[in-house]
């Protein structure tokens, strides 16, 4: 099992300057994160030529595959070494061996398997790396010579971090394994962090109007598969070999989520001097500006007007709701970190008051974290929960300490919203309950528009279904 | 030997004994298949793990109960909101769910100080349920912790509260069936004989093997108390805990689901002598053959018929309907364990679709011994089914529909085929007279869906028909029927409701008394 680098703990201990409050008891009513294995495997599925073998029992693959399936009603390919009873005794690394062989025959086209653990055998001592070693210096050499074979050991023990933290990982072991010194590309790595192919679509138009050149990681505009008359398509990502080997040659890098791709970016500055740009979430019109504006200081090309032309359409929306609608609403935030603060920033420059934030790990790192300060620190009446669950939520709900307008998060919070008459607009990761989400943004302008238009239309639709004030909506 | 080796598994040769197509005159000695043997690894297999199957399939359908998972987050998220296991409780059992939420410490220095305050937190949180199952996990079995010394201490310590405990690792078995295993034995050893239930009739029956998917049980409920009978308990679906381990008290045990819970059956039958009666509330037939043979074993053989007479008057005709329409439908029946041998036979005997293809993730030999002797010639039989493996088949058969899970069902979707979710169903629920109208009408839906069929046009070289603005499942459907017919018969389409289940809970049974005389 890996830690944190002696250097970063030493970086926390020197910045910590505020206190985040936790759950006040030690065990979950209602989890908001899953384990870190099933971020590593978000990451793998984003991979061209890849399959990710998942070291553990087989619910591990199974269940992370069904939660997949459920927010974007597709299929994804994930293995198992299927670790039975005999391997968690006598161990399991025969049955990884096994694993990737049957693999590699099984699917020709397959170049790069990451192996990822899980709790069952990080307990066991199962040395994942030593796997690698042997099945590259054996098995690849003896029966795959004339095959292009990558296998990227990632560590995701289940008892530690969370879903985010293995996503994080995972995009950092992908990296590291990959990029490689060459020619600079005259490209910018766009780590975008765990987002919907929506998001990739809004990103990119960005880039492509500022006429930049990106290597998108993970390129998952591609998880939006369509249905095809003969048959044959498949959702799976599409970033390739050569754009994570190129990462090392690129301007910069811009991570949009620092949980989730901040590491890798770190590593590519530190390692291969590409300088990094860590966050902001380009959530809001806030955001994407800074977003932009990074991007323009790192390729020195200019915003164009066409982007000006877009970000007035957005504030032309966002005008006729803020005011009006939006104004001193109470709203409750909960998932994937970046996404929380992003959303949180933006719901303040559109007037509202975001009462509750809830965070479902962690993380030492959040105490550096100058956005979280400045909520904390700036916004009255504002609480900010970190290792968070559902059970925070519900009870403050209950004992009516807290009063709510609208709650932002993902599906599994859905029975707070039904059981509290509290609409609910669902945003982030899983969202199973409302379709087709996965395909709109959350980014960018064009995400931000359609945030607060949904907002609004989630408002509206309690409005009528409550009968509270849905004359209004006559005339506005 | 009719033993199939797919393609894609010739590099793997051992597969070939996991599949058989039935040949002409063939019979079980000659074509059944290997079954519940550990998974190749990297084959991407559709089977889960012991801790689902006891927890995620058998444990959390009860309804009154606290879930508590002993281990890291993981295993309790990933169990949360993937089933559709009701409850008429407003479904406590699936709104919440419990972790202890194991961390690197804990696996360091032992968790059960951890657990004993997960249990204490979760019953403060909920004071009114006084009653909780908890669940080993790879993790807090692989570090030793003993939950049943914590939860021994608990009881002692609170005797108003009540606590199972499963210890079934997610490794523990080839797949989900070695955790039903466990969780059977488990319950009747710990359970069965420590509470004394309310006897209300004189014909009383353990209802096992049955999870309430969209209502389910409940359906079958109201078959049974119409004929007089009180179901003590259902194993486990909108099953009540105290209820449950009142099961020793009851005259016989009705076997639904035979692959998940026939252990506890066959232990009752050994402790407390109780009968087991293996019955299917999928089918007319079938259900009307098992409510009748409940009905003899209490002597109320005429009250069961009226409740068939009356169902089968009210829902015959609307199964026809779809019957004249389904006619000759490929399916591939590809469920997790028993429904290839509950609906194997009887869809191609009252739908009249044929079954090219059955499969099993986790059923048992006996499971697919039953399915294949139900299925007619030509028939893939595939054990432990595998991702190209489906993919294979599905190019090979051809099939119309397949009624599987979500995630092959996707697979499904992309290669142009329809799919019903075998496990959590469509609208269902499928059991019962209604519901087996309601498999019907979904079957039909999906078959005929207008978009489903515009989903082959290839506009870049196909003929596109320019003088249709719309087409109407009938109008995709009847082409092939007698319309003549069909318009002088007594048939319809399904006439209830949307929600057909709700609308069962408080309802009287008027039949349902205890003679003065009876113990």
């Amino acid at each position: 099992m890996r830690s944190l680098p002696p250097n970063v703990i030493k970086e926390v201990n020197q910045f910590m300057t505020f206190k985040l409050k936790k759950k006040e008891r030690n065990s979950i009513i209602n989890p908001i994160f899953t384990c870190q294995p099933a971020g590593a495997q978000y990451a793998s599925i984003g991979m061209d030529e890849c399959i990710g073998i998942v070291h553990g029992g087989q619910g591990c693959v199974m269940f992370v595959r069904l939660l997949f399936a459920q927010h974007f009603k597709d299929n994804f390919l994930l293995a198992s070494s299927s670790l039975h009873e005999d391997s968690a005794v006598m161990g399991g690394m025969h049955r990884v061996e096994q694993a990737v062989d049957v693999l590699l025959m099984r699917y020709p086209e397959v170049k790069v398997v990451p192996i990822i653990s899980t709790c069952s055998t990080e307990i066991i001592g199962d040395d994942i790396d030593g796997v690698a070693r042997k099945l590259n210096n054996g098995l690849l050499k003896e029966k795959y010579a004339e095959r292009e074979v990558h296998l990227i050991p990632i560590h995701t023990p289940s008892f530690k971090g969370s879903m985010i933290y293995g996503y994080d990982t995972a995009v950092k072991d992908f990296i590291t394994y990959f990029a490689e010194l060459g020619e600079p590309n005259g490209k910018i790595n766009l780590i975008t962090g765990w987002v919907n192919p929506g998001d990739v679509t809004a990103l990119k138009h960005l880039l492509k109007e500022m006429d930049v050149d990106a290597t998108v990681i993970f390129e998952i505009e591609t998880f939006d598969s369509p249905l095809m008359p003969d048959g044959e398509a498949v959702s799976h990502g599409s970033t390739t070999i050569e754009d994570l080997k190129s990462t090392a040659n690129a301007m910069g890098t811009i991570a949009l989520n620092r949980y989730e791709g901040g590491q890798a970016a770190r590593y590519l500055e530190k390692k291969f001097e590409v300088p990094a740009v860590i966050g902001p979430t380009p959530i809001g019109i806030r955001n994407t500006d800074t977003f932009l504006e990074n991007v323009r200081r790192m390729t020195g090309k200019p915003i164009p007007q066409s982007l000006v032309r877009e970000r007035g359409i957005a504030i032309d929306a966002l005008t006729d709701l803020v005011h009006m609608f939006f104004a001193d609403k109470k709203v409750a935030i909960y998932g994937n970190p970046d996404l929380v603060i992003g959303l949180a920033e933006f719901c303040l420059d559109l007037e509202m008051k975001p009462v509750l934030l809830m965070i479902g790990d962690e993380n030492l790192e959040y105490l550096k974290d100058q956005r979280i300060k400045d909520l904390q620190e700036k916004v009255e009446d504002i609480d900010i929960i970190q290792n968070a669950d559902f059970w925070v939520l519900e009870n403050k709900i209950k004992n009516e300490e807290i009063e709510l307008d609208l709650i932002m998060g993902h599906s599994k919070g859905r029975f707070i919203s039904i059981d509290y008459d509290i609409p609910m607009l669902r945003v982030g990761f899983p969202v199973y309950d409302r379709a087709g989400y996965y395909r709109h943004p959350v980014m960018g302008y064009s995400g931000a528009t359609w945030l607060a238009e949904e907002m609004a239309n989630v408002l509206f639709t309690d409005m009528e279904y409550k009968k509270n004030k849905e004359w209004i909506l006559n005339v506005w | 030997m009719p033993h199939h080796l797919f393609k894609c598994s010739e590099c793997i040769p051992e597969r070939k004994k996991h599949a058989v197509i039935k040949g002409e005159g063939e019979d079980l000695t000659s074509c059944l298949p290997l079954g519940y043997l550990n998974t190749i690894p990297g084959t991407i297999s559709e089977r889960g793990c012991a801790f689902c199957g006891a927890k995620h399939v058998i444990g959390t359908p009860m309804k009154d109960v606290i879930h508590l998972c002993h281990g890291p987050v993981g295993c309790t998220y990933d169990t949360w909101q993937t089933k559709r296991y009701l409850s008429d409780n407003d479904n406590f059992q699936f709104k919440y769910t419990f972790a202890t939420d194991m961390k690197e410490k804990d696996i360091v220095f032992g968790a059960e100080k951890l657990l004993r305050q997960s249990i204490m937190e979760a019953f403060e949180a909920f004071p009114e349920i006084k009653r909780m199952s908890i669940y080993q996990t790879c993790a807090s079995a692989l570090i030793g912790d003993d939950i049943n010394a914590v939860v021994k201490d608990i009881m002692a310590e609170m005797p108003e509260v009540d606590i199972f405990v499963c210890n079934s690792p997610g490794f523990a078995g080839p797949s989900q069936s070695g955790g039903h295993h466990v969780i059977n034995i488990a319950w009747v050893n710990q359970k069965v004989g420590t509470y004394e239930p309310e006897i209300k009739s004189d014909y009383v029956i353990n209802y096992v093997g049955e999870y309430n998917i969209q209502g389910d049980q409940e359906v079958m409920l109201d078959y049974f108390q119409r004929m007089g009978i009180q179901v003590l308990s259902t194993f486990t679906g909108n099953g009540s805990y105290d209820d449950l381990r009142g099961m020793h008290r009851a005259h016989l045990n009705v076997l639904e689901c035979a692959r998940s819970a026939e252990y506890i059956c066959n232990e009752l039958r050994v402790r407390y002598g109780t009968p087991r009666m293996d019955i299917d509330g999928f089918g007319f037939k079938p259900l009307s053959e098992s409510l009748l043979k409940v009905g003899y074993f209490f002597g109320l053989e005429e009250k069961a018929q009226k409740v068939i007479d009356e169902e089968v008057a009210r829902w015959k005709p609307e199964l026809d309907w779809y019957a004249r329409r389904l006619k000759g439908v490929k399916v591939c029946l590809w469920p997790g364990g028993s429904k290839l041998w509950h609906w194997a036979n009887v869809i191609h005997e009252e739908m009249g679709v044929e079954v090219v293809s059955v499969y099993t993730k986790f059923g048992h030999q006996g499971d697919m011994e039953k399915g294949i002797a139900r299925c007619g010639e030509g028939a893939l039989a595939i054990d432990d089914p595998n991702e190209l493996e489906g993919i294979e088949a599905i190019k090979k058969l051809k099939p119309d529909v397949i009624f599987t899970g979500v995630r092959p069902g996707e697979v499904a979707k992309k290669m142009r085929v329809q799919y019903l979710n075998a496990h959590a169903y469509h609208n269902g629920p499928y059991k019962g007279f209604e519901g087996w109208v309601r498999f019907a009408r979904d079957i039909y839906n999906a078959v005929y869906s207008p978009i489903h069929q515009l989903s082959g046009l290839d506009i870049s070289k196909d003929e596109i028909s320019a003088d249709k603005g719309f087409m109407t499942r009938q109008m995709i459907s009847d082409v092939k029927i007698d319309t003549e017919e069909a318009a002088l018969s007594e048939e319809r389409p399904y006439t209830g409701d949307y929600d057909c289940v709700t609308k069962l809970r408080g309802k009287e049974y008027p039949l349902l008394e205890k003679s003065p005389s009876a113990n």
